[in-house]
């Protein structure tokens, strides 16, 4: 009996702690007002995944860099070429996008972008949607922006299951 | 287990299920996360057509931004309150001038064309009345120190309505306006500015972020010179009115982020973010867009939720 009442207030005790501890807070929700550039680099990323989805080659390789690759975890990087033959396959179908959490770093000559990118899409009638963590690399060419280097991550993806799946197919 | 034991043994167990549910509550307010999410999620993916909502008769839709059944703020005037955060007896643009060609500036928007493109805007019980009004401002030279989060705004805001400092008023719109020195998570490199609403001393507050633009010029300034640049190259006052324009405009059509907004999350200033459409060449050589209050202004377009719809300088001008 003096045990179970030892226990009981033990767990009484413990429980009166647990309000002092911190709770995950509600979430505020604010809409932000954005910068020039997290502007600018947005409508250049639409541009791109539009020139993606109309197969526009042209359009697509106006805004590379000559020595632009893509970057991925567990994966070679890709040069320019094989990733925009990757994009431009017929059999790759990007239904649609959207770009979320942009920001960047404007470093004069050349701007760091980071953002969430989720897209709707298919290879092969494989299943390609997700969410994607983009880090691109834009330079400065004349009056324009070339982006230069992109690194890509699933978002949610961890390093071990990484290994057991099958090389990046370069649509992320 | 005898009666008394059964009893007691009943007493601490209703004490633990108690405890156990105060446990479950979660904080309360000012205690809020520091990178927040928008608060708007795309309701369809881009490339596809916006659906107006059935809504009331004072609410208009079809014009590419819709109504989701939250309220606006329909005050005539909408009170502005102010908190200048940080150094306003600095240089440069941290100074009591910009405070003043600020309280100017508030002083005057209302009622404007500009301001009266807001009156496109409704929610069932009514429209927005396109007067806004500066109501009165507290100055804060620190009080949460230079590196700001979105839970430090927070504290020295609750800090203001209890203290007396600024009045509780769900009606209102509440202004947190930092000086350069000041750092906020996300300003500069993401944002120029935010608002949201939030628990405050008990009542629903509309508050708004707007960080001088002088921390970041390239990013979150219009020009280097602005059209009330007290000094070639200090553009940081005219860069927050636009900002602040931005900020009242949405605080005011969207206070609890669930009345105009497009299938994307656009807001009616977002839509048309960093858009002037035609401009004037002020003496000093700054581009300008708007005049009243004795001033010029370079002031970014709102949308018309009217006429289809379009980002425009005055209530029903032409769409640029």
């Amino acid at each position: 009996m003096r045990a179970s009442y030892v226990c009981l207030f033990s767990i009484f005790m413990l429980s009166a702690a647990i309000p002092q501890e911190p709770v995950s807070p509600k979430l505020t929700p604010t809409i932000i007002t954005s910068t020039r550039q997290v502007t600018l680099f947005t409508g250049m990323e639409k541009q791109m995944l539009q020139a993606v989805q109309k197969k526009d080659r042209v359009a697509l390789e106006g805004m590379l860099s000559d020595d632009f690759e893509v970057a991925m975890p567990n994966a070679d990087p890709l040069a320019s070429e094989d990733w925009v033959d990757s994009v431009m396959a017929q059999d790759f179908i990007l239904k649609s996008y959207v770009i979320r959490q942009m920001s960047v770093a404007d470093l004069g000559e050349a701007a760091v972008v980071k953002f969430e990118r989720f897209q709707q899409g298919t290879y092969k009638a494989r299943n390609e949607s997700g969410e994607f963590f983009v880090v691109d690399l834009w330079k400065k060419s004349g009056d324009s922006w070339k982006l230069a280097n992109r690194y890509v991550a699933r978002v949610g993806a961890t390093s071990s299951s990484a290994k057991t799946q099958s090389r990046p197919s370069g649509k992320e | 287990m005898t009666f008394k034991a059964r009893h007691t043994f009943a007493f601490l167990l209703v004490i633990l299920a108690a405890n156990l549910l105060l446990a479950q509550r979660p904080l309360d307010n000012p205690q809020q996360p520091d990178i927040a999410p928008s608060g708007h999620n795309p309701e369809v993916l881009q490339g596809t057509m916006e659906r107006a909502k059935p809504t009331g008769p004072t609410v208009v839709t079809g014009n590419g931004i819709n109504y989701h059944g939250g309220p606006v703020l329909q005050g005539n005037p909408v009170p502005i309150y102010v908190i200048w955060y940080g150094n306003w007896n600095g240089t440069g643009s941290n100074t009591q001038a910009t405070v003043s060609l600020i309280d100017t500036f508030l002083n005057s928007l209302g009622n404007t064309g500009y301001e009266r493109i807001n009156t496109t805007y409704g929610d069932n019980t009514g429209n927005v009345s396109g007067n806004l009004a500066l109501a009165s401002q507290v100055f804060d030279t620190g009080s949460e120190g230079t590196r700001l989060k979105n839970s430090r705004i927070s504290a020295a805001i609750s800090a203001q309505l209890k203290s007396g400092g600024l009045p509780t008023d769900p009606n209102g719109v509440y202004l947190f306006l930092t000086s350069s020195n000041v750092s906020e998570s996300g300003f500069c490199s993401q944002f120029c500015g935010f608002h949201t609403h939030q628990t405050l001393n008990g009542a629903d507050i509309k508050w708004a972020f707007i960080g001088n633009s002088d921390r970041c010029p390239s990013a979150c300034a219009i020009q280097s010179t602005g059209p009330n640049s007290p000094a070639p190259g200090v553009g940081g006052a005219d860069g927050m009115v636009n900002v602040i324009t931005h900020e009242t405009e949405e605080a005011i059509t969207d206070p609890d982020l669930n009345a105009w907004f497009d299938s994307t999350g656009n807001e009616d200033a977002d839509k048309c973010n960093f858009r002037f459409g035609p401009t004037s060449t002020a003496s000093n050589g700054a581009q300008f867009n708007q005049t009243f209050g004795g001033h010029n202004w370079m002031m970014q377009m709102e949308w018309e939720n009217s006429r289809g719809g379009g980002c425009d300088q005055t209530l029903g001008g032409p769409f640029f």
